[in-house]
Formats: structure tokens, C-alpha cells, sequence
């Protein structure tokens, strides 16, 4: 190499290095009509019938609409379709005149509902065959009307219909709806190539959901006005620091996530019901509401929120008492200091959170050990029951069947999410007979988990952006009304000096 | 040369075979991934069937090779997208990321390297010395966030992060590159100074060639084959994705995806990402041996 051709290069380097600043000195964030939100995960897949995550759904729900949604309340409310009961097993709905235009302009019919959980059904891969499994045959009368036998009487049956309908004609010809999704939700899929763009129907306002994992690259792009929109996924001294911020916007309210430790009922020690007790009165969960969550987080009894149609507003708190916890350890005759072992992930916010259970339970004199696990690992040792106690939460749950899945004694992995192998069979009446009020009453008594919080929700906007309305279970509706005022297009970089500021 | 080429099919397979045992071993059911905590268990069996996982593990492997042979890398299990696709896109933003925090590495080190072995002693010998321990001492995951704050957030110059808008790779490569160029001025300074003592350097000075020339010509030429093996290497782990800078910046390249197939359980990605990692670091081995031959002729011959 020569001499002339080194500096040649180093010349070159510094040539290249300096245009891409001076292209960035005038630098504008692309996009400048677009409604912008940075998420934390972004959908898995945008077929319906394979989603699985609380993405996926929150998108899904967007792009497609559904026969069945659900009130404040959690009851089961028509979308596309009302119902009747023909039968304990035969179900009929009636499409309405709302929602029936697919995104590439076909009409929507009853053809297609049949041909959408018809081709569930048919898929070897789909994780929502099960849940469908009941389904015997689905008949079609008339574009408007179809009816569905069933195999066995399910009178929570219309709970279960909230997938999102897909064109036949595309069905037929194998359409990848992951790649392309064609719905007639209230938005349209446009492009998904580092993010996720749509389009409202209604207006044509484009969106654009961006990953962004780190929640502080997240918190530095609303903040500079890289973004518009955040929802969720935040420690609060960051929620804190937003809203401290004169050009956004901080809005919080309750949530319905529930949140738990999950106890093994095949430990020989946590199957004592004196220690679980014991567990639930050693932890302070209000100190750790007040000063380590968003606000809006409040205390949890049992999966289902107080406002749910079957939830259970009657159940008393375990009340924080260490003095308590240790006289039940010590009755159960259990040597102190109890040693635990508590797993979870390696989220900065949950590893804090089990870190203040630590330091309440010592009081209690339980020494517990936290073992953070990679999510993979982790999720794989519980599902496995490999494990003593673990936290975790249930996302966007509206159906009390919720109860079965988790404690009903056929559950027990792998058929079912029963993952602490509790067996009761007063609990198992009472699911059988669909009496959630005593199964959540009997559950807190049996305390198969110790009951957390709901944890709070909060979005950050920018304060051009207006009409955006959070959701309880943190889904990703309030996009459907949000608008953005004209002032950021007049100035476009005042945001940014505001928010640092 | 020849040789040199042959070696490296025992080293592919191997990467296959061993990638393949160790994401076999690893617990946990592709299939579950797949429909779920409560599927059936005869639609488990089905869909094992249909995928060939009941199949002995040499009949895998060999369906494995076959299937790769053809550039098939299969689909992942969360997405139902072929891989290879995914691989399309992301290996080139991988690529883009690391040859530019390379050119950022060399544009800095080579130079900052050179000046402290000429001014050894002196005061700029000390700056680079300690602006390269400096930067070698500050990882990724701090350096990142305090570029970000400094050029993005207080000077407004850089997005914050992203791939979408223009300049969004800078940062990303200057968190990479700083820590490269730090390591390549220690290893310049080094062998420039090393080489600055030596006899052919001391006869073209004696012969009255420009300064200049006998540096860059002389001793820089004859100081670069430690620099080479240095910058080859780290080639390697750039290209085979650098973790924590493309998640901080949200960059879509294969080192995120890789951790994100491992969290997810998604085997058969995280299988594809471990192969062409693997290979990447074969190739860029082998592209090194070769600019050996170019820049020092005696290697050659000793080939």
C-alpha cells in the first residue's frame, strides 16, 4: 500500500464521515404527516390466527374486526355480529351493517366468518385450534346469518369468537395475511419494513409503530419529538420525568393486568397453606404500589377486577404484618429463616420489584433467593415447574374461563396454564358449574398465587397530539380517534427545545 | 492457497453439526412454541409429524444440510416467514453498521496511532493514550445513551435511533467505532514504534527520502500485519452483530435478531443466525490470510 493511497483513504473517511453530519445538521424527522408511536414489541405476526402475544392482538384488533368485542365490563358486546341461542349448542349470528367492507374493497359475509374459523380449524399450526376444538360444524344460511354447532354446551361460546375476520377468496388461495394483512378494521396495513405503517380508514392519517426496546432510547425519542406517542412499559421515574416535560402530555389511569407470584404446590413446604398465608402477609404490596409503580396500579385479589361482571369485589386484602407471617411460619412448623427461591426475568423493573419482596419478607424471616432468568429460560422453567416462586402477569384477560386455565386440575401443563400444579376440587365444582364469584373466593383462600396489583396505565404524548384515550388492558384502541393538531407542521423543531428544557 | 480453501469445509461442517446438536439440546418443544400451552396432545403429534421433528436426529441433520444446500433455511416458528428472508434484511444492515464503525476505527486510530509513535513522550502520545484508554473502557451500553444525549437530544444533529432516517447510522457507529479505533491506536502505536527502530528504516532515512514517505511507505507497511490480524478480527465480531449497540439503537440487524430467536425459543432463526455468524468469521479469516499475501510478499512465498 502506498503512501499516497493511505492518506488517499483516510482522506475519503473523513470525507464520508463529515457529509453524513452536514446531512444531519439539517436534519427533519422523515414523515412528517405521520402519527408516530414507539412500542416496546411489535406484533409477532399480523395473521390472526397465529397470534399469540399481547402485540399482535393489540395490532390485530386494529386491522381486523371481530364478531364479538367486549364492554367496560368485560361483557361480551356484538361487533361484527349479534347472537342468539338457538341451544345449549348451537349458536346463530347475524352480521350488521357495520364493518363490512374488506380493506381491498369486498363486502364482507357470512362466507368468510365460516371460511375464517373453518380455516382455524383445518391449519395443522395454528395455536387457536384448540380454543376452537369445540366447534363442529359451521353453517352458512344467507350473507348475513350463520349458525355454529358444538360439539359439547359452552355458554361462554360467544366469548371466545373475537378473531378477526379474513376474506375467503384469500383463504382459499393461501394468502399470507402475515405478510399482507387484508381486514376491515378501522385501519389498513401499508408497509412493514423497520416499522409498522397503517392507515386510518376513516381519514387516511398514516401511522407508523416503531420497536423500540430500551425504554430509555424510547423516553429520549418522545422527548426530542422523534416520536409522538408512548404506552406503557416504563419504570415510573421515567413516567416521572415525562411529566415534568412542558411539551408533552401525561395521562394515567387504572389497568386490569394483573400481577402475581406464583407459588409450586409440589414444593413440600408451599404446599402447606399456612406458609403460603404466611408468604401474603410478608409482603407490603401498598409501600411497593406508592413508591415502585405507575400510579393508577392498585391492590389485586384475584385475576378479574372488581368491575368485571364475574369479578369479586369482596375479598379481604392480606394485610402486611410480618409478626403475622412469621407466628404462621412458625405454626406450620417451618425452621426460620425460610429459604425461597424466586424467579424471574431479567427486566430491570421486575428484578427491582422482587428486590423490595426480598428485603420485606427478611422481616417476616423468609430469606429469599432471586434467580434472574433470560425469558426464555425462564418462562421455560416455569412452564416446566421448575421452580419454588415466580412472578408474573396476566395480560389482557376479559373471560372468567380464565380460572380454568390457570387452577382447574385438568390444567396442569401441558394441556393447560395450571403451572404451580394446584388441585382442589372444590375449585374445580365451582369452575365446572361456572360460579367465578366462590372459585375467586375460594382461589384467594387457597392463595395458589399470592395476588399482586392491576398495574396502572399511562401514555405520554406529544401536545399537539389530541383525543388519545387509553384502555384498561393497555391494548392499542386509543389510536383509532387520535388526531394531531397543525402546530407541529408550522413548527417543527420547537418541540424538541421545549422538551429538553 | 488451495489448501488454504480446503481447510475450510471440515470448519463449515463442523459449525453445522455442532449448531444443529446444540440447539437440539437445548430444553424446550418447538412444537409447543408453536400451537401453545394447551394444545392436544394429537395435534402436538401431528404437526411433529408433519415438521419431521420425530425423525431421528441424523435423519434431521441430514434434511437439515439438504434443505441448506438449496438455501433453505426454513421458517421461523413465532413468524411463519422464511428465514432466509429475514436474513436478507438484516445481514446487510449488520453489514452497513460494521463497515462503517470500521471506517471510523481505521479514519481515527491509524492516525491517532502513527502521532503517538512519532511523539513518543511527548504530549500527544500521552492524549491519544489516554483518549484510547478512555474509549476502550467505556462499554457499549453507556457509551451509547451518552451520544445519544450529546448529539441527538442537546445538539439536535443525530436521531436518537432508529434505521429510518438519514444519518441514523452514525451514532450507532460511533458507539462501535470508538471502541475499535481505541484498541487499533494502541496497536498502531505499538508496532509503528516497534518498527521505527528497525535497520531498513534507519538505511531510507540514510538514503534522504522525504519523512513522510519513509513512514507511510516504510514503516507503516511493514507495522500493518498485526494491524491487519487485529482489524480482521474485530471485522468478525462486527459483522456477526454487535447485541447491545443494535438493540439500544434499534438497529435490525442479525445480532438482535439472534437474541431475540433465543428468547423466544425460536430455534430454527437462531440455528440460521449462528450458521452465518460462523461463516461470516470463516470468510473474513480467510480474506485476511489472503491480504497478508498482499501486503507482506514473503508470506506468500513461504505459502
Amino acid at each position: 500500500m502506498k503512501p499516497g493511497q493511505v492518506c488517499k483513504y483516510i482522506g475519503l473517511v473523513i470525507i464520508m464521515m463529515t457529509t453524513v453530519f452536514l446531512l444531519n445538521a439539517c436534519n427533519r424527522h422523515s414523515g412528517q404527516d405521520e402519527i408516530r408511536s414507539a412500542v416496546s414489541q411489535l406484533p409477532q405476526t399480523l395473521d390472526p390466527r397465529y397470534a399469540m402475544d399481547a402485540a399482535s392482538a393489540r395490532v390485530n384488533r386494529l386491522i381486523y374486526r371481530s364478531l364479538v368485542d367486549f364492554d367496560e365490563h368485560s361483557q361480551p358486546i356484538p361487533a361484527l355480529a349479534s347472537w342468539r341461542v338457538l341451544s345449549p349448542r348451537l349458536f346463530r349470528f347475524t352480521l350488521g351493517p357495520e364493518g363490512r367492507t374488506f380493506h381491498d374493497g369486498r363486502y364482507l359475509t357470512a362466507e368468510d366468518v365460516a371460511a375464517t374459523y373453518q380455516s382455524v380449524l383445518d391449519l395443522p399450526d395454528s395455536p387457536l385450534a384448540a380454543e376452537f376444538g369445540n366447534i363442529s360444524k359451521i353453517e352458512v344460511h344467507d350473507e348475513n346469518t350463520l349458525d355454529f354447532f358444538l360439539r359439547d354446551a359452552d355458554s361462554n361460546f360467544p366469548m371466545r369468537l373475537i378473531l378477526g375476520i379474513l376474506p375467503l377468496e384469500l383463504i382459499a388461495t393461501n394468502h399470507d395475511f402475515s405478510a399482507e394483512p387484508v381486514g376491515s378494521g378501522p385501519f389498513k396495513y401499508v408497509s412493514w419494513r423497520q416499522a409498522l405503517h397503517l392507515e386510518r380508514v376513516k381519514d387516511k392519517q398514516r401511522f407508523r409503530l416503531e420497536e423500540v426496546k430500551d425504554p430509555t432510547v424510547r423516553v429520549l425519542k418522545l422527548v426530542r419529538g422523534e416520536t409522538d406517542i408512548l404506552q406503557g412499559d416504563l419504570p415510573p421515574e421515567l413516567v416521572r420525568y415525562l411529566q415534568k416535560q412542558h411539551s408533552l402530555e401525561v395521562q394515567e389511569s387504572q389497568g386490569t393486568n394483573f400481577a402475581y407470584i406464583g407459588l409450586n404446590m409440589r414444593d413440600p413446604v408451599l404446599s402447606n397453606p399456612l406458609v403460603r398465608q404466611a408468604l401474603a402477609h410478608a409482603i407490603d404490596r401498598e409501600a411497593i404500589i406508592q413508591h415502585a409503580l405507575v400510579s393508577g396500579s392498585r391492590l389485586a385479589e384475584t385475576i378479574l377486577p372488581p368491575e368485571h361482571w364475574a369479578g369479586n369485589a369482596d375479598l379481604q386484602a392480606n394485610a402486611y404484618d410480618p409478626g403475622l407471617a412469621r407466628e404462621l411460619l412458625q405454626r406450620a412448623g417451618v425452621r426460620l429463616p425460610l429459604k425461597l427461591v424466586y424467579k424471574t426475568s431479567t427486566d430491570a423493573q421486575r428484578v427491582r420489584l422482587a428486590t423490595m419482596m426480598q428485603a420485606q419478607m427478611h422481616e417476616a424471616g423468609i430469606a429469599l433467593e432471586i434467580r434472574s432468568l433470560d425469558w426464555g429460560t425462564f418462562f421455560e422453567d416455569i412452564k416446566r415447574g421448575n421452580f419454588q416462586l415466580y412472578s408474573l402477569m396476566w395480560v389482557g384477560i376479559k373471560t372468567p374461563e380464565i380460572y380454568h386455565l390457570a387452577f382447574h386440575s385438568s390444567a396442569i401443563p401441558p394441556t393447560g396454564a395450571n403451572r404451580g400444579y394446584f388441585m382442589d376440587k372444590k375449585v374445580d365444582t365451582l369452575i365446572a358449574v361456572s360460579d367465578w364469584t366462590n372459585a375467586a373466593a375460594r382461589i384467594h383462600e387457597q392463595l395458589p398465587y399470592i395476588p399482586l396489583w392491576y398495574e396502572g396505565q399511562f401514555a405520554a404524548t406529544q401536545k399537539y397530539i389530541t383525543g388519545y384515550t387509553l384502555q384498561p388492558d393497555g391494548n392499542w384502541d386509543g389510536l383509532v380517534d387520535v388526531r394531531r393538531s397543525k402546530l407541529r407542521s408550522v413548527f417543527p423543531g420547537k418541540n424538541t427545545l421545549e422538551g429538553f428544557k | 492457497m488451495i489448501k488454504r480453501l480446503l481447510g475450510v469445509v471440515p470448519v463449515v461442517f463442523g459449525v453445522l453439526l455442532l449448531t444443529f446438536l446444540l440447539v437440539h439440546l437445548v430444553p424446550g418443544d418447538p412444537i409447543e412454541v408453536m400451537l401453545g400451552e394447551s394444545a392436544p396432545m394429537a395435534d402436538r403429534a401431528k404437526l411433529r409429524a408433519e415438521l419431521g421433528l420425530d425423525q431421528s436426529l441424523p435423519v434431521q441433520f441430514l434434511h437439515y444440510l439438504q434443505a441448506l444446500a438449496h438455501g433453505d433455511f426454513g421458517y421461523s416458528i413465532h413468524t411463519r416467514k422464511p428465514i432466509a428472508d429475514m436474513l436478507l434484511i438484516r445481514i446487510p444492515a449488520t453489514a452497513a453498521l460494521a463497515l462503517c464503525a470500521l471506517a471510523i476505527a481505521i479514519g481515527l486510530g491509524l492516525p491517532l496511532g502513527i502521532i503517538a509513535a512519532l511523539r513518543q513522550g511527548k504530549w500527544q502520545d500521552g492524549l491519544a493514550t489516554l483518549s484510547s484508554l478512555t474509549l476502550s473502557a467505556m462499554p457499549h451500553f453507556w457509551l451509547g445513551p451518552l451520544l445519544m444525549l450529546l448529539f441527538a437530544l442537546w445538539l439536535g444533529w443525530l436521531p436518537v435511533s432508529g434505521m429510518s432516517e438519514p444519518g441514523s447510522i452514525v451514532l450507532p457507529a460511533l458507539t462501535l467505532g470508538f471502541g475499535l479505533a481505541a484498541i487499533l491506536t494502541r496497536m498502531t502505536r505499538a508496532s509503528m514504534l516497534e518498527v521505527m527502530n528497525e535497520d531498513f528504516v534507519r538505511t531510507a532515512r540514510a538514503k534522504g527520502i522525504n519523512e513522510h514517505k519513509v513512514i507511510l511507505r516504510h514503516a507503516l507497511r511493514a507495522a500493518l500485519l498485526p494491524i491487519v490480524t487485529v482489524v480482521g478480527l474485530q471485522l468478525g465480531s462486527l459483522l456477526a452483530g454487535t447485541v447491545i449497540t443494535e438493540t439500544v439503537f434499534g438497529w435490525e440487524g442479525i445480532g438482535r435478531l439472534l437474541v431475540e430467536s433465543i428468547e423466544k425459543r425460536d430455534y430454527p432463526v437462531t440455528q440460521a443466525c449462528v450458521v452465518v455468524i460462523a461463516l461470516t468469521y470463516v470468510v473474513i479469516n480467510l480474506l485476511t490470510d489472503l491480504l497478508y499475501t498482499r501486503i507482506d510478499p514473503r508470506v506468500r512465498f513461504a505459502s
